[in-house]
């Protein structure tokens, strides 16, 4: 522990040993400051703790923030301007991507797959920057309707719910490919907004090796929705139509799903992280078509965020009445309207290779791997369940 | 001797046909519509009435080559809201009825939409010529696949005919003045609350270059006409300097009503645009068609606004 704290700077020890109220401590030289903070910190270790990610990785959320940003600005030089000029004459003034010409919103990266951030950095800092070439519209949309600055100004607002809120503690991320086309499968969790898809795209940006984009596909409640719906859009999801995922997995993105479906949201609190029906395992069909493996993720603390009191059928009558579209036969009526600060984890499981391309994926195949998936993330979080001492 | 037969020529594309098919050599153009052209044809103009059968007769004594079929607008705020039955669906059924007793004919035209598609929340976000979509229709976007359908039983019926179906994203420009257009360039657009549309959109002067791309060169099949790139609504409404105006659904309605007087009213087809968004595959019309939009989405929406800068 000592050689911990020896890499401290005076000041960080000085404040430490405020913390743990250290007496005469600003009288003391850096050996002394070392000594009785280690002295005082073995006497307030407790006894014996499960070995659960109570913080995870050694680290606050604040730096967890720096060390992400830090590690995004390494992905652009900012020495450089970017050389793109719109018809009307307005001169780009980010800058660029590494070993590039040009900024990350134009042309500098592929927006659709890579989430490296234009403005080099996020924070509230960049965003006169961001907003003015929002308002020029001087940079393109990618097919599904990612609108980059948008997802980058959603992406930094997400961050404070990400290392802040959440506390994510995502593991296993190396399983998730640097590059080419996979489908990031997880558990869904019973909240009225979709806060795992959310933190799974931005475990996969702020976390992985490389910041790729997740593209969520989700029902088509989301695109109904007001505000929300454009959002839901420019952020990179999008309705879970076959076209829109195909596109995506022919294009060599990663395609997240959740093959619960409206069941994995709507389910009692007595059923918290229990898996329910895979569908018909439409996902494992798109990519045995596209021959893009499938990154099995378990999600645990999103059952926690809104707990369900009980299902309501009247609800969903109601739900019906605004939505008639939507196939829902019981509504979770929750405890609480405002998120709890649950400390989440996340878990990418080894891939598992479908094979090669095929248009006529197998049936019984399809049905056997989909039930493998939901094997291996109902293990996973039973794991993580039983290693978990607390839920906040 | 090419005998091209134009309908639906006194609307904005149609004009600007009928004008450059009559400065062709060797070319006789006849053009058919139910309202008067605003500008003076040197061809052959015909006023049509309600009689489809009458109309079927002088596409019968006309005897073209070449049919170019215009007539699929909505024109319902001029007729009323029975005009895309009356004369959408009957007129399309008259015209192919007279086709098929042409001997001569040997290219049909057919002006769509890509209001075939609808749009909805289940649409996938980039519509393909082959894909059916589960949108739910407005008597229009119906109206058109009807249209749309009888074209391909004709196709069956005459296989010596070359039908192309041009499906159109929405034409706006700086002098069209249908109604989408002259919606974009008011002061304060009225914009629906909480939502914010993709749009894939085709510059007016394109729309006429590809009606006549396709006459020079007749290649059987549907094809999607649209400019690279689409935008969102507000960034549309930004780049023309226009005031977004979100007004929640029944306001939205109230100003639809008030905006009807001066042709800027938005009908049910467009105000589900408006909600929802379309933007289509364009592969096909670049590579199968060979036909190359001369402006992308963002240019073409300065050019609709009269902003686009002068080329060096």
């Amino acid at each position: 522990m000592e050689e911990i704290l020896n890499r401290l700077g005076v000041q960080e020890l000085r404040s430490l040993a405020r913390a743990l109220r250290v007496r005469g401590r600003s009288s003391m030289s850096k050996a002394q400051l070392v000594e009785s903070v280690a002295a005082e910190l073995k006497a307030s270790e407790p006894p014996s703790r499960k070995t659960g990610a109570r913080r995870p990785s050694g680290m606050h959320g604040e730096e967890r923030r720096r060390s992400s940003r830090d590690r995004l600005g390494l992905l652009v030089d900012r020495e450089r301007v970017c050389n793109f000029v719109t018809i009307e004459g307005f001169a780009c003034g980010l800058p660029p991507v590494r070993d590039n010409e040009r900024c990350a919103l134009h042309g500098g990266t592929n927006i659709s797959d890579l989430a490296i951030p234009a403005a080099g950095a996020l924070g509230f800092h960049t965003w006169p920057a961001l907003i003015r070439h929002l308002q020029m519209a001087s940079y393109d949309i990618d097919a599904l309707g990612l609108d980059p600055v948008v997802a980058e100004i959603l992406w930094h607002l997400g961050n404070y719910l990400y290392f802040d809120y959440f506390r994510v503690d995502a593991q296993g991320l190396a399983n998730v490919p640097m590059e080419g086309a996979a489908v990031l499968a997880a558990n869904h969790g019973g909240a009225a907004i979709p806060y795992d898809a959310m933190m799974l795209q931005l475990a996969v940006a702020n976390d992985a090796p490389l910041p790729r984009r997740v593209r969520v596909i989700g029902t088509e409640i989301f695109n109904m929705v007001p505000t929300y719906s454009h959002l839901y859009r420019k952020s990179g999801a999008a309705y879970a139509a076959k076209e829109d995922a195909m596109w995506a997995l022919e294009n060599g993105h990663l395609l997240g799903v959740f093959p619960e479906g409206v069941q994995g949201f709507q389910k009692p609190g007595s059923e918290a992280y229990r898996l329910q029906r895979f569908g018909r395992g439409g996902f494992v069909k798109l990519a045995m078509r596209s021959g893009a493996p499938i990154v099995p993720v378990a999600v645990l603390g999103s059952e926690e965020v809104h707990p369900a009191l009980f299902t309501s059928k009247r609800l969903a009558q109601l739900v019906r009445i605004v939505f008639p579209q939507q196939r829902v036969d019981e509504m979770a009526v929750w405890l609480n309207p405002i998120p709890l600060p649950v400390r989440w984890q996340m878990r990418f499981l080894e891939p598992i290779e479908v094979g090669p391309a095929t248009d006529r994926p197998d049936r019984l195949t399809v049905l056997e791997t989909a039930e493998r998936v939901r094997g291996l993330v109902q293990a996973a979080l039973d794991t993580m369940l039983r290693e978990r001492s607390m839920i906040f | 001797m090419d005998r091209i037969l134009v309908t639906g020529a006194s609307s904005w594309v149609g004009e600007r046909l009928v004008r450059s098919l009559e400065s062709r050599a060797d070319t006789e153009v006849f053009s058919v519509d139910e309202i008067e052209p605003s500008i003076g044809f040197a061809s052959d103009f015909y006023l049509s009435s309600l009689d489809v059968l009458e109309f079927a007769e002088h596409v019968i004594a006309v005897r073209p080559t070449t049919v170019v079929h215009l007539q699929t607008l909505d024109r319902s705020a001029l007729f009323g809201a029975d005009h895309v039955q009356s004369s959408v669906v009957l007129g399309a059924q008259a015209l192919f009825g007279a086709i098929g007793r042409l001997r001569e004919i040997r290219t049909v035209i057919v002006k769509s939409d890509t209001a075939v598609y609808g749009s909805g929340p289940r649409n996938p976000s980039v519509v393909r010529e082959s894909t059916t979509t589960p949108a739910r229709l407005t008597a229009y976007e119906r109206g058109l696949r009807e249209v749309e359908s009888s074209v391909a039983q004709l196709e069956d019926e005459l296989p010596n005919v070359t039908f192309t179906v041009l499906r159109f994203n929405p034409i706006v420009g700086a002098t069209i003045g249908n109604s989408l257009s002259r919606y974009l360039r008011l002061p304060a657009v009225p914009t629906l609350l909480g939502s914010d549309p993709r749009l894939q959109l085709v510059h007016e002067d394109d729309a006429v270059r590809a009606l006549q791309h396709a006459i020079d060169h007749p290649k059987s099949g549907r094809f999607n006409i649209g400019s690279n790139g689409q935008l969102y609504l507000s960034r549309i409404l930004r780049l023309g300097k226009r005031i977004n105006q979100r007004l929640p659904a029944r306001q939205f309605r109230y100003a639809m009503a008030v905006l009807r007087p001066f042709g800027a009213s938005l009908p049910p087809h467009l105000v589900n645009l408006i909600k929802y968004g379309r933007v289509t595959d364009t592969r096909l019309m670049t590579q199968s068609l060979g036909f190359e939009p001369g402006l992308n989405c963002r240019s073409l929406v300065l050019a609709a606004y009269d902003r686009l800068p002068a080329q060096k």
